[in-house]
């Protein structure tokens, strides 16, 4: 048996070895195992995969509708139903098989004290990173309202910070003026990686009832019709990433390995795959497959030579008074 | 470690075989796919990408499946951008599908008198379930379908005869006689030979036909309308039936990942959210409602 070289996908994520930049993103897998399911899925084909958001105490989530099609998109509005941490903890990771792949896990909470708590849990067990889900939009304390508030979106990050040792990804909400800046105060907060972005706030209205169709009235818009805005803030945070060699999972919208492509281009050492999985379950092979190809088109000889190398136009300088 | 769920859905590149079109804007789609017709159950449905520009498939049930003969079939009504783009898929085209989902019905083997009652594109489950009854030839099934549109079907005069109801209730879908399980259709529409009124109506005379010994026989499944199966599980409640419903509900993963599609459901432990595709379809209906 001869040494292989190593895979051109494979990545190193805060310290984490990625066999591809893919990442299952939360709140789409369930707990890790609900997808393999399907006969061809493996979690193998992921980098990485996040489970659900998870509370301290377990949560019912809304009432229906959860879910509903929109032009190129959906909206859903789940509202963070989950078991509650310790189950997660004790119940679910000692199921899964973590020599498939990295499991995530995705902390929520409604004060600072419960993110920090809940962090202190996952500390506590084997899971590989913890993803802090600042932007949650259907939920009503906590989530987004913390990560539309850049004060309140380091605090967060400094309470869980204190509560672990595990590479900390703050998953940062396109529903603000200034990501970027946000994003400066998570990583002095101390924010190892970012998630950019999570649903953008969206609505739908049933014009017979003249009620809305989400059961929670308001739900986040995911899948391609948003990916133009996570492609941008993608952008705009890596502006300050670059410098603190901070890395992003870019997400938003992904369908194909060009979309993949656009994104690590824009500046994501890792892309995620959410919305895209439910119209066709086996996606995560044909995205590795694609960025393979465009690799070796590119003679390239690993994915990560490809990050953020975008050249922008050169713009011409204002001119005064215009 | 023991993960017995894996490998349990199949993704198939379904051909069409035929594309039927109805009037009521319903359709009878009948596709290639092997290892669903083989796998399915009466209760289980499909996850179906109706078009490659819409973001999310369609969850829809199956109506009849051949393992023989690898095909499967779907009874769908026209209602939104999806379906209507489905509704234009031609045969020789491929279609992808996901499937079979969800937890099947589970008859009481100590029950011999089921009774099947869909209304809609509720009818599909309960001809999957009759057919499957059939196949098994150990209980006495009766089957009530209604429809407020033409029956996506020609109603014939059944030649099994049923006493106990008015002698004017006498349409049935053709592939009942074909099993020999007795079968009558209701619609408020005044169509030649059914029952005008409810499926629940029609349902309550016939349990009300039946003495004691045979009512204490009887176990209802039921797919339809929402208001539909409320009345249905209501009508269980007052004879003390058990009853099971198939549910709906607007879909994401099917798989079970998002839990996008869920229900209440009452358990020992007071209310809690189930997932219609992988925890249901079919649900207890005392549960549910």
């Amino acid at each position: 048996m001869t040494q292989t070289d190593p895979s051109p996908l494979a990545i190193e994520f805060c310290g984490m070895p990625f066999s591809t930049p893919i990442v299952l993103l939360s709140g789409c897998v369930g707990f890790g195992e609900e997808y393999t399911r399907v006969k061809g899925f493996s979690n193998r084909d992921a980098g990485a995969v996040c489970l659900k958001g998870t509370t301290l105490e377990p949560r019912p989530g809304n009432r229906p509708h959860r879910v509903y099609e929109t032009q190129a998109g959906m909206l859903n509005a789940i509202g963070l139903q989950n078991p509650g941490v310790d189950k997660v903890v004790n119940g679910i990771l000692p199921s899964l098989d973590f020599s498939e792949t990295r499991f995530i896990a995705n902390v929520s909470g409604s004060s600072v004290e419960e993110y920090h708590e809940v962090t202190r849990r996952f500390d506590d067990s084997p899971i590989d990173a913890i993803e802090i889900n600042i932007s949650c939009p259907n939920v009503k304390e906590g989530g987004v309202a913390f990560g539309n508030d850049p004060a309140m979106s380091a605090r967060v990050v400094e309470a869980c910070r204190k509560a672990t040792n595990k590479p900390l990804i703050t998953k940062l909400s396109p529903n603000q003026t200034d990501i970027a800046g946000n994003a400066r105060g998570c990583i002095e907060a101390g924010s190892d990686a970012f998630s950019v972005i999570n649903t953008l706030m969206g609505m739908a209205i049933d014009i017979e009832s003249r009620t809305p169709i989400i059961g929670n009235n308001q739900g986040g818009l995911s899948g391609p019709a948003i990916k133009p805005v996570a492609l941008l803030k993608v952008h705009q945070v890596y502006q300050v990433c670059r410098d603190h060699n901070i890395p992003i999972i870019g997400q938003g919208g992904i369908t194909s390995p060009e979309d993949a492509i656009e994104f690590i281009i824009a500046g994501a050492s890792a892309i995620g795959i959410g919305t895209a999985l439910f119209y066709d379950p086996l996606i995560c092979s044909k995205i590795n497959n694609g960025i393979e190809a465009y690799l070796n088109r590119h003679e390239l000889p690993s994915v990560d030579r490809l990050v953020g190398t975008l050249q922008l136009h050169q713009q011409p300088a204002p001119k005064c008074g215009c | 470690m023991n993960k017995p769920h894996r490998d349990t859905l199949y993704l198939e590149n379904a051909e069409i075989l035929s594309h039927e079109a109805f009037a009521g804007e319903q359709f009878i789609l009948r596709i290639v796919a092997p290892e669903c017709a083989t796998k399915a159950q009466p209760g289980s449905f499909v996850h179906l990408q109706c078009d490659p520009l819409q973001p999310m498939r369609r969850p829809i049930s199956i109506m009849r499946v051949s393992p023989e003969e690898g095909w499967v079939d779907l009874l769908y009504k026209r209602v939104g951008t999806g379906t209507t783009l489905l509704s234009r898929r031609q045969p020789g085209e491929s279609i992808s599908l996901l499937g079979p989902i969800g937890q099947p019905f589970r008859p009481d083997p100590s029950r011999t008198k089921p009774l099947l009652i869909g209304g809609g594109v509720g009818m599909p489950p309960m001809v999957f379930l009759a057919e499957s009854l059939y196949q098994e030839r150990k209980k006495q099934p009766f089957v009530i379908l209604g429809s407020e549109v033409p029956f996506p079907f020609n109603p014939q005069p059944s030649q099994l005869l049923l006493p106990e109801l008015p002698a004017d209730v006498i349409a049935t879908m053709p592939l009942m006689d074909d099993w020999g399980i007795p079968c009558r259709l209701a619609s408020q529409q005044d169509f030649a030979g059914c029952f005008q009124g409810y499926v629940t109506e029609l349902a309550r005379h016939w349990l009300i036909s039946l003495n004691k010994q045979a009512r204490g026989e009887v176990e209802i499944f039921s797919c339809g309308p929402h208001p539909m199966l409320e009345a249905v599980a209501e009508l269980a409640a007052e004879f003390d039936l058990p009853c099971q419903v198939s549910l709906e509900e607007f879909m994401a993963c099917g798989v079970g990942g998002c839990a996008g599609c869920v229900v209440e459901v009452q358990t020992a432990e007071g209310p809690v959210m189930k997932r219609v595709c992988v925890d249901g379809p079919v649900f207890e209906a005392s549960k549910v409602f």
